[in-house]
């Protein structure tokens, strides 16, 4: 077993050391620069065997801090209950819920097939050894979490070392659950996709978890822990189960090939999930039709049978900005205080919106969809790819992008205006023009943003793949753009006046910039 | 019409693919490419339709005046069909109709044309996403001849295709190739034999035509065999 394990763990290297070296070769300037003989070099291969042992400890470690100290620790001054009570009764229902959603073994990932379909690994020994490094490294990881945050809360140190076992324990009872259902009825699990009981057992134990101790209710220490040595003497006469398994290739050649997992006949996984997903937003009925002619027939029905990503979603998101503008307006209403306090924020709170604009334009998932269903395809034609298809394409799915997104746009900026003018109002009558149309115009910017990058950058490959770092740091830019508004306070004069001009702007020397160079960017790429 | 390539290379990092490549496609010929695996025929066509940079080489149209190959000129059919799925047959068909109509010649009825690919009535109005492999191949190609581009370039069209479609599929390129250049990449020596005209290898990065004049399918493929394995 031990062989088998060293085998797993090369293989494992190998990918991720060369993933390593893949990404360094995706930064625009170092791909020029960098060869493909770069996979043989000796020094790359030691520092991605470093990422790579980095990353197995952060794994081990940094996952499981985020959950102790996040899920756990932080919660406790929110009850008031005895602590060590409640982080053993937290430990006791979480572990629970996470056996059967983080199985280890039921996570359909690249390295098992490689190893045991391409590699040809004997199934038992391969899953059993990494299961039991698995196990290994939940112990190790969670000892000095346990006994650092245990300290604080002065558990005793001998309960410390009960918890890391009961959840080793758990996780190999939720797994040989998995099996004997697969061996009894022959129906196969995939954690990432959890059957409808898991989700509804998961349910009531995270309201076990933060509900019982809401009301007071929290199980004393001693009893989670004879519940906790409960699960270790079960799981005790498990491990003989788990060993002598017998289908572990069965199992996994399911897991692996079937349905989304597909490993075996497609190239990475991920896209092919996204792709699925992007399929399942369409409405495939035929009956949805256009009265339209060229560019704006093919664009018409693009729209019309992705309506649950475009119209749907934005009449969706209207709706719901109306309601929570009826509500806060009822709230002013009988509540003068509150008034006071929200004309004020209103006054200043603008930039506060450009997160919110962003977050509910739907441009980068929509650019997302017209590759994945359309673009992807159309690509490979010549024809598509002429200037003149490309431009008047480009101006129909503009003007779709905008006016699917000004709908609740218009919800908002009308909302904005009644709502300051009902809290009081402004002395300044230019703010209520100036709210408004920056409300619009962040709108019209997203939607030209976002399709404007995806014509310049077309950043996928015929395989869906995304291929370019400057597409998704451009993304982050935007995205952190966005967040970092969330702490600025200005003026909505100032503010406005400016957002206005810089959208204005900005679609004047975008649209320029995709006139000009998008028939040459606009391809798949190779 | 001939098609000219002039000293067309093309290097990936440090690897030569296409080596100075000069050679002449002629109209009403269907010239069979091939080449080992990554001997660089995909390389090769995805060049000549402008999908990835090259280091040096043009492409010249001559007919009765020279000019530069544009992507109006080239119809490019892959070996994986891609169709929009979100549209049915006659939508697509519809669609292209529309855009293409000023430069299409004796421009058809949509239905016309699906009766010139065999394409069942009923299947019309489904959506591309429920077509059969082999219809969606059927598709691709029907698109990419109504645009009736100079060139075509077929990469593997028939490998995968039933018995019956694949014999429409080549009886309807030798009923079109009189008005084209047709270049068909295959790895499959009796199609090639038995569909083109001419037989071209490309190996250590250059295109070399086979002579078949005279000789028999057995000694034509021992020749090919014999060219593609021999040491640069």
């Amino acid at each position: 077993m031990v062989s088998t394990f060293i085998e797993a763990f090369k293989i494992k290297n190998a990918y991720r050391t060369n993933t390593f070296i893949y990404s360094i070769k995706q930064f625009p300037i170092l791909k020029k620069l960098l060869k493909d003989t770069l996979y043989s070099n000796k020094i790359l291969k030691v520092l991605g065997t470093i990422v790579s042992v980095i990353m197995e400890l952060m794994s081990i470690f940094l996952g499981k801090f985020l959950y102790v100290w996040l899920v756990i620790f932080s919660l406790l001054p929110l009850y008031s209950v005895s602590k060590i009570d409640l982080f053993l009764h937290f430990f006791l229902f979480l572990t629970l819920a996470g056996a059967f959603m983080n199985t280890y073994m039921f996570n359909p990932t690249k390295d098992k097939y490689y190893a045991m379909f391409t590699m040809r690994l004997d199934a038992r020994m391969y899953t059993l050894s990494d299961f039991y490094y698995r196990m290994f490294t939940v112990f190790v990881g969670f000892i000095p979490l346990i006994l650092f945050f245990g300290h604080l809360i002065h558990l005793p140190l001998w309960i410390a070392f009960v918890i890391p076992v009961f959840i080793v324990s758990v996780k190999m009872l939720a797994n040989i659950y998995f099996l004997k259902k697969y061996e009894k009825y022959g129906i196969i699990t995939d954690e990432n996709h959890p059957a409808k009981g898991i989700w509804i057992f998961v349910g009531i134990c995270l309201l076990f978890t933060y509900g019982l101790p809401y009301i007071n209710i929290v199980l004393p220490w001693w009893l989670t822990l004879i519940c906790m040595s409960l699960f270790i003497l079960i799981s005790i006469f498990g491990i003989s189960y788990l060993h002598y398994f017998k289908y572990y290739r069965e199992v996994y050649k399911r897991i692996l090939t079937e349905g989304n997992m597909n490993m075996a006949s497609y190239k990475t996984n991920t896209v092919d999930v996204q792709r699925e997903q992007m399929m399942k937003q369409m409405d495939i009925h035929t009956d949805i039709t256009s009265t339209k002619h060229g560019y704006a027939y093919f664009n018409d029905l693009f729209v019309k049978r992705h309506s649950k990503l475009l119209l749907r979603s934005a009449k969706k998101t209207a709706l719901i900005s109306l309601v929570i503008i009826i509500i806060v307006s009822l709230a002013l209403w009988v509540n003068p205080p509150l008034a006071k306090m929200i004309n004020r924020a209103l006054l200043i709170a603008l930039p506060y919106f450009v997160f919110v604009m962003y977050i509910i334009n739907r441009g980068q998932v929509v650019s997302q969809a017209m590759f994945m269903n359309c673009d992807h395809s159309m690509l490979t034609y010549g024809f598509y790819r002429e200037p003149k298809v490309i431009l008047n394409l480009f101006r129909e799915r503009l003007k779709s992008v905008i006016v699917i997104n000004l709908l609740p746009a218009l919800v908002i900026a009308t909302g904005l205006v009644f709502l300051l003018y009902m809290s009081g109002g402004t002395t300044e009558w230019l703010e209520y023009p100036l709210l408004f149309f920056s409300i619009i115009a962040m709108s019209i910017f997203f939607s030209v943003h976002h399709l404007v990058m995806y014509y310049l950058l077309q950043p996928y490959n015929v395989h869906s793949e995304l291929k370019s770092s400057t597409y998704t740091v451009v993304n982050a830019i935007t995205y952190f753009a966005c967040y970092y508004m969330l702490q600025i306070k200005m003026p909505i004069f100032i503010f406005g006046l400016m957002t206005i001009i810089f959208s204005i702007l900005y679609c004047f020397i975008s649209l320029i910039l995709v006139y000009r160079f998008a028939p040459k960017t606009f391809k798949l790429r190779i | 019409m001939r098609l000219i390539v002039k000293d067309l290379t093309k290097k990936f990092d440090q690897k030569q693919v296409l080596t100075d490549i000069n050679f002449t496609f002629e109209q009403g010929k269907i010239y069979g490419l091939l080449g080992r695996n990554g001997a660089g025929k995909t390389t090769f066509f995805n060049c000549l339709n402008k999908d990835i940079l090259f280091d040096s080489g043009t492409f010249l149209l001559e007919d009765e005046s020279q000019k530069e190959v544009t992507l109006s000129d080239i119809g490019y059919v892959l070996s994986t069909p891609n169709v929009p799925e979100f549209l049915t047959g006659r939508e697509f068909l519809k669609f292209f109709l529309e855009i293409n109509q000023k430069e299409i010649k004796d421009l058809k009825s949509i239905d016309e044309y699906f009766d010139f690919m065999h394409i069942e009535v009923e299947d019309r109005d489904k959506l591309l996403k429920d077509y059969s492999y082999g219809m969606k191949n059927k598709m691709q190609m029907l698109v990419n001849i109504i645009a009736n581009p100079k060139i075509l370039l077929l990469d593997e069209p028939l490998t995968s295709l039933d018995v019956v479609v694949a014999e429409e599929m080549k009886q309807m390129l030798k009923s079109i190739k009189k008005d084209h250049i047709i270049i068909f990449s295959t790895h499959i020596m009796e199609l090639a034999l038995s569909l083109c005209d001419e037989i071209v290898i490309l190996n250590h990065g250059k295109l070399e035509e086979i002579d078949r004049n005279n000789i028999s399918d057995k000694e034509m493929k021992d020749k090919i065999i014999g060219a593609l394995t021999e040491e640069e």
